[in-house]
């Protein structure tokens, strides 16, 4: 019995194990083999330069400047849609009439592709007919014509508002599923008590949200590390590099400039703070779930 | 509803219940907006759009931009190769995670849930990261401009969320059932497909919504591994386009819906799936 269901074990485990091996663990670990080299993607002839790649990250203005905007991202990943989300959950849990149907349309953005999202808002944003544009038009009664994705003091955050725009559907399901996880006795409890519709969100619901809480805000945050698609469509990183990330950066240097050792040594840098925020995400779900049971 | 009217039945006229639907009808409207700015453009004309009406209700129907988009043959093509990619991938991720999934959740062995977590934690990571090896490996192996990298890509990429989901669907089928069949004689194989898959037939259909949306949907790996025209898939392939269309915003518009059409329809009819996959991948790690 024993020795058959090693038998299967090997059988079942080995295609899975070997197709994963092959195409994302060794080539996670190559990553860290081609950072220490001057490889330039094509020539079989490449010298190992030590840690000099790592050492031109850290003189590497443009490289500063994509670590900045990345964090400006997660910050606003962490807020944007994790708020947004929460404050469309709470209404629709609310035995509002049509919740279903609402649902649906927060959640729509979700299945387009980067690319059609990053089109629809490039329109939004176009100078001359762009929604905004026309909007702010008939608000302030005067010609717009502010290029938002052009301006280096623009670009970045109107890029960020596209992307939470498709990322709000996802937090907010999230934070449904946890809704239906409140008791309904506790909430009954508070207004027994006398606690009146704020107090009870506020102070019962929000508190036993805080599972919900740590998935939303750990997706969000790690999917904007990844944001790469809806960039490249949008502002490839410009104007001047001003809503560049590190992952515009690595494609950059790598696949523009064929810089593929130094594109290495960033993707080994994006790595470890996946990496980090990945942990502190594991250990956060262990945690609730001890708590929670 | 009945029961609260019956509870409470002098209470006053409740405002919140109002206030709350008109709240959400305003952000709803908001949020469709810009895809209702698409539908609006893929039905006007070019001049239209120029005049600064895209944003309003045509007076008629103009079908002449899905005629253009429809009428290229580069469009086909585009199709032809994004279907080529995306379903062997879908099927070839679910089977293996299926395999792995079985294993994990009926055949543990030492160290198996670290092995486990170490495959799930590979959904976690931007694809960047392992970006330049491949194509170094697939520049030797004389795969780039071929749809053989996308498909292996894919499939490999989608072994986390696939195992993941598959072990929690298979530990919830009872251990009793397992033990039955194994004492009558069958092994493993015959308990997986016979016993054990037919009960997992929503959590297959998760794992094919989610898997053919974002294979579907995908940019980065065509764009790297992808060059010629009659190798792009259609997400590459729209934005390619976008030259040759440049100030046809009405075509780029029936292009777009072209492209979205099938993870559209997929989600209008397997929402439920779509979102109850979103979740399960999030929460359990």
């Amino acid at each position: 019995m024993k020795r058959e269901e090693r038998f299967w074990r090997l059988v079942f485990l080995t295609p899975p194990l070997l197709v994963f091996g092959v195409l994302v663990v060794w080539p996670l670990f190559s990553s860290f083999y081609y950072s220490f080299t001057d490889w330039n993607g094509f020539d079989p002839n490449y010298a190992f330069v030590g840690f000099a790649n790592f050492g031109k990250i850290l003189t590497d203005r443009l490289f500063l400047n994509a670590a900045i905007n990345t964090v400006i991202w997660m910050i606003a990943a962490l807020l944007l849609p994790t708020l947004l989300g929460l404050t469309l959950a709470l209404l629709i849990d609310s035995h509002v009439p049509g919740a279903p149907v609402f649902k649906s349309i927060f959640y729509l953005p979700i299945c387009l592709s980067a690319v059609v999202v990053g089109q629809i808002w490039v329109w939004i944003y176009q100078p001359d007919w762009g929604l905004l544009n026309t909007v702010l038009e008939t608000a302030t009664g005067g010609a717009q014509n502010f290029a938002w994705l052009a301006k280096p003091g623009t670009a970045l955050y109107a890029v960020i508002v596209a992307w939470s725009w498709q990322q709000t559907g996802l937090s907010m399901v999230i934070y449904l599923a946890g809704l239906t996880a409140i008791p309904r006795e506790l909430l009954e409890a508070a207004e027994l008590e006398g606690a009146n519709s704020w107090q009870r969100v506020w102070h019962v619901v929000i508190p036993l949200l805080t599972p919900a809480t740590v998935v939303a805000v750990a997706l969000s945050v790690i999917n904007s590390l990844k944001g790469f698609d809806i960039l490249y469509i949008m502002t490839a990183g410009g104007p001047f590099n001003s809503s560049d990330t590190l992952a515009m950066h690595m494609y950059n240097e790598s696949f523009k400039k064929y810089l593929m050792g130094y594109g290495s040594a960033i993707s080994v840098v994006l790595f470890l703070v996946a990496l980090a925020i990945i942990w502190l995400y594991f250990r956060e779900l262990k945690k609730v779930d001890e708590i929670y049971g | 509803m009945a029961e609260a009217l019956a509870r409470r039945p002098a209470q006053p006229f409740n405002p919140w219940p109002l206030a709350t639907f008109v709240i959400l009808a305003c952000l709803a409207v908001l949020f469709l907006a810009p895809t209702i700015g698409v539908l609006l453009s893929s039905i006007k004309t070019t001049r239209d759009i120029a005049l600064g009406e895209l944003w309003s209700i045509p007076p008629s129907l103009y079908l002449g931009n899905f005629a253009e988009a429809l009428g290229n043959p580069s469009v086909h093509g585009y199709l032809v190769n994004t279907l080529l990619v995306t379903a062997p991938a879908t099927i070839a991720s679910i089977t293996l995670g299926t395999l792995g999934g079985y294993v994990f959740a009926k055949l543990p062995f030492r160290g198996s849930s670290l092995l486990f977590l170490a495959i799930v934690a590979g959904m976690f990571f931007p694809p960047q990261v392992i970006l330049i090896p491949l194509f170094r490996l697939f520049n030797a192996a004389g795969l780039i401009d071929t749809l053989w990298p996308l498909v292996l890509i894919h499939t490999a990429m989608g072994i986390p969320i696939c195992t993941l989901l598959m072990r929690n669907f298979f530990a919830t089928v009872p251990n009793a059932l397992r033990e039955t069949a194994v004492v009558d004689g069958a092994n493993e194989w015959q308990v997986l497909t016979r016993i054990a898959l037919p009960l997992s037939l929503p959590a297959l259909a998760v794992l094919a919504t989610l898997q053919f949306t974002w294979i579907w949907n995908d940019f980065l790996w065509p764009l790297i591994f992808t060059k010629s025209d009659e190798k792009r898939t259609i997400m590459l392939g729209i934005v390619n386009m976008k030259g040759q269309y440049s100030v046809a915003w009405g075509v780029q518009g029936a292009m777009s819906l072209i492209a979205s059409l099938p993870t559209l329809i997929v989600f209008l009819f397997f929402q439920r799936y779509f979102i109850k996959g979103m979740i399960m991948g999030a929460v359990k790690g």
